[in-house]
């Protein structure tokens, strides 16, 4: 085990060194820059633009830029904000909550719908709800996070007058009951694909553990259809559904994006496409950084409690 | 030489258990129709209708649908909807086609390689395909556009740089399957050079589990372009897309929902039809596989 | 009941200039020109709290640090400048106990001596008084080259900074430079013992916690939400009477719209009421709405050094083909209003004689027929080997300016000129693209003022064309030497009265050569809730928070 998790430890930091150079060479290419905000300022001469570029640094050569910001990293400093001027990492830990609450409650609705659907779709085998089910799952995952975001919107806020449109809480109010309120529509439309990834999961995972000795063995015994399903299906399947969330993790992330932009919800997805088009490259690069490890992370916590599980794979 | 790779090739395709199965799925088959009425109906459609998607027409902007003949309605220029539909649908199609191939292009030859030579050569590539993946794709996706001139083929480039690496996945762990196979190694016993083992003999066996990849890439395809369009990183106006029609339909929500309403329908249909096509082949071919 | 102000109306603009000229006069009640009379008498004390909401964040707290107009709002807030302009665009004092000018010998004759007299009742947040030294600190600080500040135009040009006494400062001019007064209206003073022993200026913990002279001091900052302020009773001026004062970002303009309309937020900042909802938001009860000149004028630019455009009557053709009126009636519903100038309307330096574009196809195709611009095969214009095609660039996602570009593009069709439409993302399009004039045309929303001074050698002297290797940002790349003295002249010029012809003349020659082509000027639509008193909305400012030391709720 200790010389898988090395292994593994070394191939994440080899990872994180390749996503970070993506990252740099991307922004890099852009070939406007933190000055293009200042473009249009009248009274802001070439001068003025070529003493900030000088001030921020961006007159070296790029590779003095990147070892100059990965040497920092390295001792733990993420840098400054353009915009701002606070430190990366406070930037990214103001936003994290609000996405955190996001994906959380997503999630939560997501596996407890999702194992819901599967496990009633599995012991309901070829009924029409298992039928709808899983052509419903499919559907779920062709429907665009951000449309499906505009139609609740259209309905439940501009049709219904239920819902807010956007927002994390009211400004006086911010009770827990208000931040639920916010809450519902983005986490409902967020955990949609996960919902369905979930559903199928679970469904595969009953229908497996339905045809195993035990189980039929259990059931022989006399055991009611419920306690079964409890103790030995979902007992069984916990440690795979951690498993799971981690893989996830990297298109929840993605999804939360999306859904942030639509609900205007002050999370690390509207920090990034506001740090994007104020070209705030620290930030940016934080942000690619942090989320490349919350991914590896997921990765590999999935990949240890898979060894845990299997140990054959504990090799590979 | 190929009959080495050939196993139960019949002889006509559509007699093939593969066709057989694939026809007896009704998700299958209805994505295959729905597919194909909306490809057909993108590449006609614009000369059935009485309208240029660049026609201008300030005084019929947002005219709900069925108004006279806009069927589906205008936007705020008062250019008919429905031919702008159509001829996104041309845009959107085409990126996620074009993308599908180049990602399925350069995962196959990644994975192939991989698979077959494992080693040294093989890990490097395959921790390139863990540190891709390792990326919100999201986050390179809209950092790449904002960063390049937008254009189509760009949006391809892009959508492909962050898609080939699920099919090299599945590829390397085919190839690296077969590797050690009669047929593979025969091969080898009459001084076949690597390549053409490679690519004439292992691949033609690995074809299902990419076919299967490659009709779920293209529904992805589509959905990261909508995705980064509506965002207003991809495809630029005059050129419409379904994504950049939805880019902006937010701010008409209450007064003209249907300019968000439609295009959205229309990704929601064109990415069912590849998920439900993806899916009947995967049970055809018999290829095990998550949903995803 | 606040009375929606008409920039227009109430007022002539020969009094302003007077008034100008004289320098505020208003010592004794710094803030009651123009201010309109309320039924309401503000609190005793501050109650109660106002939420403007923006659809951008404010991040920049300190306010000489590189920032961007909506940090403004909070910088008017907590701050004072040693002027104020105030909405006639009459300079008025505000931490200086008058305006300097060459009548009252606060400037010298020749321009190059200034000297100012301080208030002496000022007390900075932190309760340590207010002083010449502060001033100096502050105009130091700006030109301090490990400092990252904001505008430096103008104040490069100060020398040998003097203190007479806590309530006098004087300083030399390297050269005559009369816009430099408007400047310091929005050259907001800090203190300088916030900086003592600070090794780093642009980390100070100032930058993150400031502390001003204004009516509100800093309360806190929720990155990413919001900005919020409190009352400084304190105060020197009138007010505040709120207790306390947010800025929330919102950042949809739809969402943000939405939140005012549902009572949400009570005062709608940057970007305002978006156009398709201003008639809307004008029949709902409980809200105040008007529309207020901005400085921002929306334009289709030409990149001169262009061989299609170098020919005045091919930029005359053009404009003639764009129907304005049906762009503005229909993209922008009627809000706002056509201008021929890059002046602002709100300035007293505008010109209201130049020739009015009228739009006519046929007479746009005869101008480019008539100058020997035929049609070749491909019903595109060309001339000596020049196609009339050029592209059209602006902000990618803008969804306004791309059907404003599709529209002209399709009326170009009609005169045989094809404009090809190519955009680019916000952060590439205003980078090198614009500033190294690498557009053929561009849609541009520019404010060609720097704060209410009516220069613009910037925007117009052949030595600011960057591209040619010039320090200003004349993208147009528009060659004028009659121009260019004009503005050298103006520069030099401290008396309004005498500045006005040559201003009037130079918008005169612009408006000639069309170095670009003016669609309109933007009018904002303010919006706030009806019991706010004490608003007054300031044309002459980036923000609507100019003056949030006077409102009040209604009881």
């Amino acid at each position: 085990m200790r010389g898988f998790l090395l292994h593994r430890l070394f191939q994440s930091a080899v990872l994180l060194v390749i996503v970070s150079l993506i990252g740099f060479a991307t922004l890099s290419l852009m070939p406007g820059g933190p000055m293009a905000q200042y473009g249009l300022d009248p009274g802001m001469t070439q001068d003025d633009l070529a003493r900030l570029k000088q001030q921020l640094g961006l007159d070296r050569p790029l590779w003095v830029q990147y070892f100059d910001w990965a040497w920092r990293l390295l001792q733990g400093d993420w840098g400054k904000s353009f915009r701002d001027g606070s430190a990366v990492l406070s930037v990214i830990g103001r936003h994290i909550f609000a996405t955190l609450l996001l994906m959380g409650t997503s999630t939560v609705i997501a596996i407890a719908l999702g194992s819901w659907i599967g496990i009633r779709g599995a012991t309901h085998r070829h009924s029409v709800f298992d039928y709808l089910a899983t052509i419903g799952a499919m559907i779920a995952l062709s429907i665009p996070t951000f449309w499906f975001g505009l139609i609740g919107i259209y309905f439940f806020t501009l049709k219904l007058g239920w819902l807010p449109a956007g927002n994390m809480y009211t400004i006086g109010d911010g009770s827990v009951l208000d931040y639920a309120h916010h809450l519902i529509m983005p986490s409902v439309v967020l955990s949609l694909v996960h919902v369905a990834i979930w559903s199928r999961y679970m469904r595969t995972a009953t229908l497996d553990a339905i045809s195993q000795d035990f189980v039929k063995t259990a059931r022989a015994k006399g055991a009611s259809e419920r306690r079964v399903l409890m103790k030995h299906v979902v007992g069984n399947a916990l440690l795979p559904m951690i498993a799971l969330a981690g893989v996830q993790l990297p298109s929840i992330l993605t999804g939360a994006l999306v859904t942030e932009t639509v609900f205007t919800w002050p999370g690390m997805g509207r920090l990034f496409l506001d740090s994007l088009s104020y070209s705030d490259y620290p930030v940016v690069m934080g942000l690619l950084i942090f989320s490349a490890i919350i991914v590896i992370l997921g990765n590999l916590i999935a990949d240890i409690v898979i060894a845990f599980v299997d140990p054959r794979i504990r090799l590979a | 030489m190929n009959t080495l790779a050939l196993r139960d090739r019949p002889s006509r395709w559509w007699q093939s258990r593969v066709a057989r199965r694939f026809a007896q799925h009704p998700l299958a088959l209805l994505g295959l129709v729905m597919i194909t009425a909306l490809t057909v109906a993108c590449v006609v459609g614009p000369w059935l209708l009485p309208y240029d998607i660049l026609q201008i027409d300030l005084r019929a902007r947002f005219a709900p649908p069925l108004t006279g003949s806009h069927i589906l309605g205008t936007d705020p220029l008062g250019r008919d909807l429905a031919a702008r539909l159509f001829v996104a649908g041309r845009v959107s199609l085409l990126v996620g086609f074009s993308a599908m191939l180049l990602s399925v292009v350069v995962g196959t030859v990644v994975g192939v390689i991989a698979g077959y030579r494992g080693g040294w050569l093989g890990a490097a590539l395959m921790r390139t395909v863990d540190g891709f993946l390792a990326f919100p794709s999201i986050f390179l996706v809209l950092a790449l556009s904002a960063a390049l001139q937008p254009s189509p083929l760009m949006i391809v480039v892009i959508i492909a740089v962050t898609k080939w690496m699920e099919v090299a996945r599945i590829v390397e762990a085919e190839v690296r399957s077969l590797r050690e196979r009669e047929f593979v190694l025969a091969g080898r016993m009459l001084g076949l050079s690597s390549v053409h083992i490679m690519f004439r003999e292992i691949l033609p066996n690995a074809m299902g589990p990419i076919t299967v990849a490659a009709s779920l890439t293209v529904a992805r395809a589509i959905l990261l372009e909508a995705y980064i369009s509506f965002l207003g990183y991809g495809i630029q106006p005059p050129l419409p897309s379904w994504g950049n029609m939805l880019n902006g339909a937010q701010q008409y929500l209450s007064s003209a929902p249907w300019m968000a309403i439609i295009p959205g329908a229309a990704i929601t249909i064109a990415v069912t039809s590849f998920n439900f096509i993806g899916d009947g082949l995967r049970d055809a071919l018999d290829v095990k596989g998550e949903h995803g | 009941m606040t009375k929606p102000i008409d920039t227009k109306a109430g007022w002539s603009r020969r009094d302003a200039m007077r008034l100008a000229a004289i320098g505020g006069l208003g010592l004794a009640a710094p803030n009651l020109l123009g201010r309109p009379a309320f039924g309401q008498t503000p609190p005793q004390k501050p109650a109660g709290r106002v939420v403007v909401g923006m659809s951008q964040e404010p991040t920049v707290l300190n306010p000489l640090m590189v920032k961007i107009e909506v940090d403004d709002g909070v910088h008017f807030s907590l701050f004072d400048a040693l002027f104020r302009v105030d909405p006639k665009g009459v300079i008025q004092p505000n931490l200086a106990r008058e305006v300097p000018s060459q009548q009252n010998g606060g400037i010298s004759q020749d321009g190059l001596q200034w000297r100012v007299k301080l208030r002496d009742n000022v007390r900075w947040h932190d309760g340590k008084p207010f002083t010449a030294e502060d001033v100096k600190f502050t105009l130091e600080l700006i030109v301090n080259p490990k400092f990252r500040s904001w505008r430096t135009l103008g104040h490069a040009l100060v020398r040998d900074i003097t203190i007479v006494s806590p309530t006098e400062i004087q300083w030399r001019m390297e050269q005559p430079f009369a816009p430099y007064l408007s400047f310091l209206t929005e050259t907001f003073i800090v203190p300088k013992h916030a900086f003592d022993g600070e090794a780093d200026v642009n980390n100070a913990a100032f930058n993150r916690a400031p502390i001003g002279t204004g009516a509100f001091k800093f309360g806190k900052r929720v990155a990413g939400d919001h900005v919020e302020l409190v009352a400084n009773p304190d105060y020197f001026g009138e007010g505040p009477y709120l207790e306390r004062l947010i800025f929330k970002y919102i950042p949809d303009s739809t969402v943000l719209y939405t939140q005012l309309k549902s009572g949400d937020i009570d005062m709608i900042g940057q970007q305002y009421i978006p156009a398709n909802y201003f008639e809307e938001a004008k029949k709902l009860p409980s809200l105040a709405v008007e529309k207020v000149l901005r400085s921002n004028i929306e334009s289709i630019y030409f990149n001169l050094d262009r061989p299609q455009f170098k020919e005045l009557v091919v930029r005359q053709a053009i404009y003639t083909a764009i129907d304005r009126k049906s762009i503005i009636d229909a993209l922008y519903y009627g809000m706002p209003a056509p201008t021929e100038t890059f002046m602002p309307k709100q300035s007293a330096y505008y010109n209201p004689n130049l020739p009015v574009q009228e739009f006519d196809l046929k007479k746009a195709a005869k101008m480019l027929e008539d100058a020997g611009w035929k049609k070749g095969p491909d019903g595109i214009r060309a001339k000596d080997g020049v196609k009339l095609s050029f592209a059209n660039s602006t902000t990618a996602g803008d969804q306004l300016r791309e059907q404003l570009q599709q529209f002209v593009k399709q009326s170009l069709a009609e005169i045989g000129v094809e404009m090809k439409i190519s955009n680019l993302p916000a952060a590439v399009i205003w980078g090198d693209f614009w500033q190294q004039s690498q557009f053929d045309t561009a849609i541009v929303g520019i404010t060609f003022l720097i704060g209410a001074d009516p220069d613009v050698t910037n925007r117009f002297s052949s030595k600011a064309i960057p591209a040619k290797g010039g320090r200003g940002s004349n993208n147009a790349q528009y060659v004028n030497p009659e121009v260019d003295a004009l503005l050298e002249q103006g520069t030099r010029t401290f008396d309004p009265e005498a500045r006005r012809p040559i201003y009037n003349k130079i918008q005169e020659l612009v408006r000639r050569d069309l170095p670009f082509m003016p669609i309109y000027q933007t009018e904002a639509g303010y919006g706030r809730k009806k019991k706010i008193q004490g608003f007054q909305a300031n044309p002459n400012t980036r923000t609507e928070s100019w003056d949030a030391a006077h409102w009040y709720w209604m009881s």
